[in-house]
């Protein structure tokens, strides 16, 4: 894929990402603090499907923006057809790990499966 | 080839924030920023992931994070987070070539078209928003 196509996709999942992590701050906000950690309160935020959405749409936003990010500071330090290669899967396949265990946590918490 | 070796600093060219103005501050704090939150992203989905584990799990999880050490690192992802959107913002408005200013003669005394005061501004707009939006987040957490 070209750069610049790869950039667009970076500024793209930031501003996805700045709406959403504002949504997931406010529904902490909501009530007090402490109160919103509580089990239960967690629980019902994994229950409520539009919301478990909106974190799995998060997840992928950020875990994309912020692997692509390591990527282009790891390649700005240094060069070569391995070592990008290297760094390219390398972040792909991080990118895919974290996904996968952050959705592992909204199916199992949504479907009351502990 | 000494020369080439003497050029190439590596990591300790890009962790050197002292070189070229605050535009190299905003650089350098930019990837520091995106760093320590892909730390806390990551760490923060594995904190999560204990609430499958069930109550007791999940409160053993809140004993060690819901701490005032727990809260000082909150606090500094939030200013991590506030610096990091709105110089990334800044950053995308500039390659949009928003706010940057036409091309012309470099004449005395020169001004910077690139990065002009409006972009030097927005860097410190950032750091400011950074620190008010640090000081609600421990005004909240701490006054729980």
């Amino acid at each position: 894929m070209r750069e610049s196509i790869i950039m667009k996709i970076h500024y793209g999942t930031a501003l996805g990402a700045v709406a959403l992590v504002a949504v997931h701050i406010l529904m902490r906000m909501s009530q007090k603090f402490s109160d919103s950690l509580q089990y239960q309160n967690v629980i019902a935020n994994y229950h409520f499907l539009p919301y478990a959405l909106m974190l799995e749409v998060l997840l992928v936003l950020l875990s994309v923006h912020g692997f692509n990010g390591l990527r282009v500071i790891l390649l700005e330090l240094k060069q070569g057809s391995t070592y990008e290669r290297m760094i390219n899967y390398g972040s792909l396949a991080a990118m895919a790990a974290l996904i996968a265990y952050g959705s592992r946590t909204i199916l199992m918490a949504g479907m009351g499966v502990s | 080839m000494a020369e080439r070796l003497s050029n190439r600093e590596g990591i300790k060219g890009m962790a050197n924030p002292t070189r070229y103005g605050i535009e190299r501050v905003a650089y350098w704090l930019q990837r520091l920023t995106g760093l320590g939150l892909l730390a806390y992203l990551i760490g923060h989905i594995y904190e999560t992931s204990t609430i499958v584990n069930g109550k007791i799990a999940w409160n053993q999880m809140l004993e060690l994070t819901q701490t005032p050490q727990g809260h000082i690192l909150l606090t500094l992802v939030i200013g991590m987070c506030v610096f990091h959107t709105a110089n990334g913002i800044r950053v995308m408005l500039g390659h949009g070539g928003i706010g940057v200013g036409k091309p012309g003669q470099p004449e005395y005394p020169y001004k910077a078209a690139s990065l002009n005061y409006k972009q030097r501004l927005c860097i410190w707009v950032s750091i400011a928003l950074a620190a008010l939006a640090m000081m609600y987040g421990a005004s909240v957490l701490f006054g729980d």
